[in-house]
């Protein structure tokens, strides 16, 4: 390649570089940004892109805000005429956190349960609608989740599980297993069949080939299905918002959602809510990042 | 034989449905205990008020509550989300608008039954007691009523060299162009027109203002109809917006809080907004304008009055409330102590009077001397008089209110926004509250 | 050859039913088990649902009514406006991530130092909750305070600030804007797959033949891309279509009716209106033409390859 190609192919490439930078991390940001800014600082016109009296007060916040008791003689003490205001629901950011992180875990130890087997057998066994079987596993995911809400959530409620951390687990099993599976089942695929046959002339169980031979190899694949289901589960909005009622069963994401339109708006908190929930998921999806491609590409995992 | 299918299956989904809830009802109060805390419901309105005077309860009687309060703006979705979803509520905040809606549906139960409460009705105001009978049996007691107010801003009226406020709507529309061309403002009037619970309290004034109504005598609708609907009101907004260009395009964005924050900061000289608010704009603590805020009479139009909108709103309670004697006991005890007196005085009515200039519809408190000093710091007491007595009640609070009101702030949205003219907007929101009708 | 998502999966003869066969069964039936509840209940329930007239406004008056919901669903106008809406936004949507998807992965492919970390950070987009993205881009869009005010009136682009989620005009392409910005990394990742597969014959025999990087590109990289294309598009088209949060997050399907989607149309009528019966019919409607479209998009993307 010629010096002058070389040259506009180093400016090409980091003109673009730079600009995709910019359409990532710019509106991210300016969430964090906002979010160290007090409320005064914050309805600038123009706005200050960089706080120019930076606070973590809306973080304090968000760790201290627990119920206080309040009395005739301090109930003015939040009143927005003396500054500090906090949403009232606030006290449930914290405890939305631990519902989240439940939920989440859950749902994952559960599709790692049912997947695996599941991905081994359709993979490795060869049995009647095999094929059939894998479309099917495909197609329940093209049902929009409102079509989802609606039957579900009349079923649930006349069990009375309506407002559990159950009713979210076992719906979100069907919108994260189908994809899981299908994950595995590729992973799987990738893997030689010969391995199978040895195993199971050492006398192995299907159970004892899958366990002992599969399962150390498919490493990347069961990383890439606890990302994916840990993120879905993590940030469901529409499900968790029909089925929860109370703060003992609100997820982060719901409880966020109820900062916006509180009675007086505090922009500077919502902010700061708003990087306390994208903090988890964005620093797991950084630590494996290679494990996402690995998942969704069987081959060696290369630079 | 596929008639005795059909009543089967009908009966059978009925019976479940209705046998379920009914063993979730009775079982949930059969093993309610008396440590299991009563369950009140507001909206985020007051609520440190709220949890002090809840203090003073819970000290006084030693009955846990359990307080949840939800935003305003969207309170009906959020609380019909609970209903259905058999939530805990004993008692909760109820608009007048959503009364039928809720009584029909039995979410909330009517309270004739409990002396304690009903013995107030001859200290609150008729419409107050009106507003919360429906089929002639009382849901609730009173928690506070209001009327939408016009509020200008008196400072840039007197820069604008205009020396009464404006009498009727087209006296609006000139002293805008007036102050917009002095360059006084840039959108003289605040229109808060976003879909949220407010909206069809402000529609409702200016159609009143101007003369008109949403539905007829015999509850069909009439908001389509050019002379007595409210096809004026509705033409008079989308000009303002378009045609006059004083109410700024971002109308259908901005709530009632947003308007309140725009208003306080000196930037408009007109605004719709609930007389309490009032309070807060002539807050030297809370806005830039304190002491130039003032309260006219609603404009009128040629064919209209200067009639406003009153609104109340009260505490209702909940079959699941009733189903215990124990838990109706205390919960017709909770209910007096806000809506009531508590310890013989109206403690919560003057605390929200004192700290936010919510409206009270206690008649003995008009005159007590305390509350009249407040009132008089707070705005023209003889114009609050006068427009409250002018105040008339919403005339689509029906039990399909809810149903059609989405349909009705879209359609009015549309025509402001120039995509349908009003009598097409009114029609579609027309059509709706018919079909609405025929199918209850 | 590495295999990924894309590759057709190897499908053996099945044998007689023997051992085999039972372990299958038993590993597979937790799955089976998932599914059908998750899956399979759900459809059928829901249509029971959409053949009686349930109101929870009214719940002793439920009656059955044969299609009667389906009837009055295809027939109101409003049912159509959304579909309307929900196609513009769909191809709105689609069109941009899949463009987008594809320069970036045009970038990413190509070795220079700091890729590693580009990949990388482009993952957060698709990583933060749906909620944080509609909060993070309703703040961007604020008409009073926002980010997107402030850089244009900075940039001396506008002279003031204007309403962006309030103009009825620009609605679905603002909401348009954030979900692309969410889905984009995934596109991109999908796409990158694609691009690594192609073998570096061809590429060698193009030059060969004197083909610069453009003719490559067109020869090239975009006919091996066409499965990758199908599954983007495809994938991404029904994510759009279904999409429900940043409507509810941003404009509650205003203003007026300007983002009035499918999605959002089912959710008023089941959750604020409380009509279960029409509700699930509309939802079931909804879910039977996503499955039809999907089938044939890619029964003809199929063709083409």
């Amino acid at each position: 390649m010629s010096a002058q190609a070389r040259f506009s192919r180093t400016a090409l490439l980091a003109i673009s570089s730079i600009l995709l930078l910019l359409y990532v991390l710019a509106p991210i940001a300016w969430l964090v940004s906002s979010s160290f800014q007090s409320e005064r600082e914050i309805v600038s016109k123009p706005p200050h892109w960089l706080p120019q009296e930076p606070t973590i007060g809306n973080f304090a916040a968000i760790f201290t805000s627990h119920e206080r008791s309040v009395t005739y003689e301090t109930r003015r003490a939040t009143d927005p005429a003396s500054g500090g205001f906090v949403p009232s629901t606030a006290k449930n950011l914290l405890p939305s956190l631990r519902n989240s992180f439940i939920v989440a875990c859950t749902v994952v130890v559960l599709n790692l349960l049912i997947g695996l087997p599941a991905g081994y057998a359709v993979a490795k066994i060869r049995f009647r609608g095999r094929q059939a079987s894998i479309y099917a596993i495909l197609a329940t995911r093209v049902i929009p989740d409102i079509a989802l809400v609606v039957p579900f959530f009349l079923f649930i409620r006349n069990l009375g599980l309506l407002d559990t951390l159950a009713s979210l687990i076992v719906t979100y099993l069907a919108i994260t297993v189908p994809f899981s599976v299908f994950i595995l089942i590729n992973y799987f695929e990738s893997l030689p069949d010969e391995l199978d046959k040895a195993a199971r002339v050492d006398g192995c169980s299907r159970w004892q080939t899958m366990t002992k031979i599969f399962l150390p190899l498919v490493t990347p694949s069961i990383v890439a299905v606890i990302l994916f289901a840990f993120l879905v589960s993590w940030n469901e909005f529409l499900l968790a918002l029909m089925f929860t009622q109370t703060p003992q069963s609100q997820t982060l994401p719901i409880v966020i959602a109820s900062f916006t339109s509180d009675f007086t708006i505090s922009f500077s908190f919502i902010n700061a809510a708003g990087v306390l929930a994208i903090l988890p998921p964005v620093i797991l999806a950084l630590i494996f990042e290679r494990y996402i491609v690995a998942g969704l590409t069987v081959g060696a995992v290369k630079g | 034989m596929a008639r005795l299918g059909a009543v089967t299956r009908r009966s059978i989904l009925k019976n479940a449905t209705a046998g379920i809830a009914a063993a979730s009802v009775l079982g949930e109060a059969g093993s309610a205990l008396a440590t299991d805390p009563l369950y009140l419901a507001t909206w985020s309105a007051a609520v440190d008020q709220v949890k002090s005077h809840l203090a003073a309860f819970e000290a006084q009687t030693g009955i846990k509550v359990e307080y949840s309060n939800s935003p305003w703006a969207q309170f009906r979705e959020t609380m019909v989300t609970k209903f259905i979803g058999n939530a805990p509520i004993d008692t909760v905040w109820v608009s007048d608008s959503w009364l039928p809606e809720w009584a029909e549906a039995g979410w909330i139960s009517p309270v004739d039954q409990y002396k304690a409460l009903t013995a107030y009705n001859s200290d609150v105001d008729q419409f107050c007691v009106e507003s919360m009978t429906y089929n002639g049996k009382q849901y609730g007691i009173t928690y506070y009523s209001d009327f939408m107010g016009f509020i200008y801003n008196g400072e840039i009226l007197d820069k604008a060299g205009i020396k009464t406020a404006p009498q009727t709507w087209d006296e609006v529309v000139e002293q805008s162009k007036i102050i917009k061309a002095k360059g006084l403002s840039q959108w003289p009037m605040v229109l808060p027109l976003a879909q949220e619970t407010w909206l069809i309290e402000f529609l409702a004034s200016i159609v009143y203002s101007q003369g008109g109504r949403f539905t007829g005598d015999n509850g069909m609708a009439l908001m389509q109809d050019g002379k007595n609907g409210a096809v004026t009101a509705l033409r008079w907004v989308v000009d303002a917006v378009q045609k006059h260009t004083i109410v700024s395009p971002s109308c259908v964005e901005t709530g009632e809080l947003a308007a309140v924050k725009s208003f306080s900061s000196g930037q408009h000289a007109f605004v719709l907004l609930p007389k309490y608010r009032l309070r807060r704009i002539n807050d030297p603590n809370q806005s830039q304008i304190a002491g130039n805020a003032k309260i006219a009479l609603m404009p009128k139009s040629e064919n209209g009055s200067h009639a406003t909108v009153g609104w109340m709103r009260f505490y209702g309670m909940t079959p699941r409330a009733q189903a215990d004697a124990t838990r109706a006991a205390n919960t017709v005890k909770l209910m007096e102590w806000f809506g009531g007196k508590a310890q013989g005085e109206y403690t919560f009515q003057r605390l929200l009077f004192n700290d936010l200039g919510a409206g009270f519809g206690v008649k003995s408190l008009f005159q007590d001397p305390e509350m009249r000093k407040l009132y008089s710091a707070y705005g023209d007491v003889d114009v609050i008089g006068q427009q409250q007595g002018l105040a008339r009640k919403k005339d689509m609070i029906t039990p399909w209110f809810g149903a059609w009101n989405d349909v009705n702030g879209s359609a009015w949205q549309q025509a402001v926004l120039g995509k349908v003219t009003p009598e097409q907007a009114l029609k579609t929101s027309a059509d709706k509250w018919n079909a609405l009708k025929k199918q209850s | 050859m590495t295999a990924n998502i894309l590759s057709p999966l190897r499908v053996q003869p099945a044998r007689r039913f023997g051992y085999d066969e039972r372990s299958a069964l038993l590993f597979v039936l937790p799955l089976a088990v998932v599914l059908f509840a998750v899956a399979a209940f759900p459809i059928a329930y829901s249509f029971y649902i959409s053949l009686f007239n349930l109101r929870l406004t009214r719940p002793n008056r439920i009656s059955f009514v044969w299609f009667d919901n389906y009837v009055n669903v295809l027939s109101d106008p409003q049912f159509w406006e959304a579909v309307q809406r929900t196609v513009t936004f769909s191809v709105m949507a689609v069109v941009t991530t899949t463009v987008l998807g594809l320069l970036i992965a045009l970038l990413l492919n190509e070795d220079f130092p700091g890729r590693r970390i580009l990949s990388a950070l482009l993952l957060i987009p698709w990583a933060i909750p749906s909620v944080a993205n509609g909060l993070m881009w309703k703040w961007i869009y604020d008409s009073s305070h926002g980010a997107l005010n402030g850089a244009l009136f900075q940039l001396g682009f506008i002279n003031s600030y204007m309403v962006w989620l309030g103009d009825a005009s620009r609605t679905l392409a603002l909401i348009a804007n954030a979900f692309v910005w969410k889905e984009v990394p995934l596109a991109t990742i999908l796409l990158l797959i694609g691009m690594k597969a192609i073998p570096a014959e061809l590429y060698a025999a193009a030059k060969v033949d004197g083909a610069n990087a453009m003719r490559c590109f067109l020869h090239v990289t975009l006919p091996a891309l066409g499965p990758s294309f199908a599954l983007v598009i495809v994938y991404e088209t029904m994510m759009a279509i279904r999409h429900f949060d940043l409507f509810f997050l941003l404009t509650e399907g205003g203003p007026g009716d300007a983002s009035h989607v499918i999605a959002w149309h089912i959710y008023v009528e089941t959750f604020r209106s409380l009509s279960f019966g029409t509700g699930a019919a509309m939802a079931y409607i909804l879910a039977l033409a996503t499955l039809g479209l999907s089938y044939v998009v890619i029964r003809i993307l199929g063709r083409r390859l």
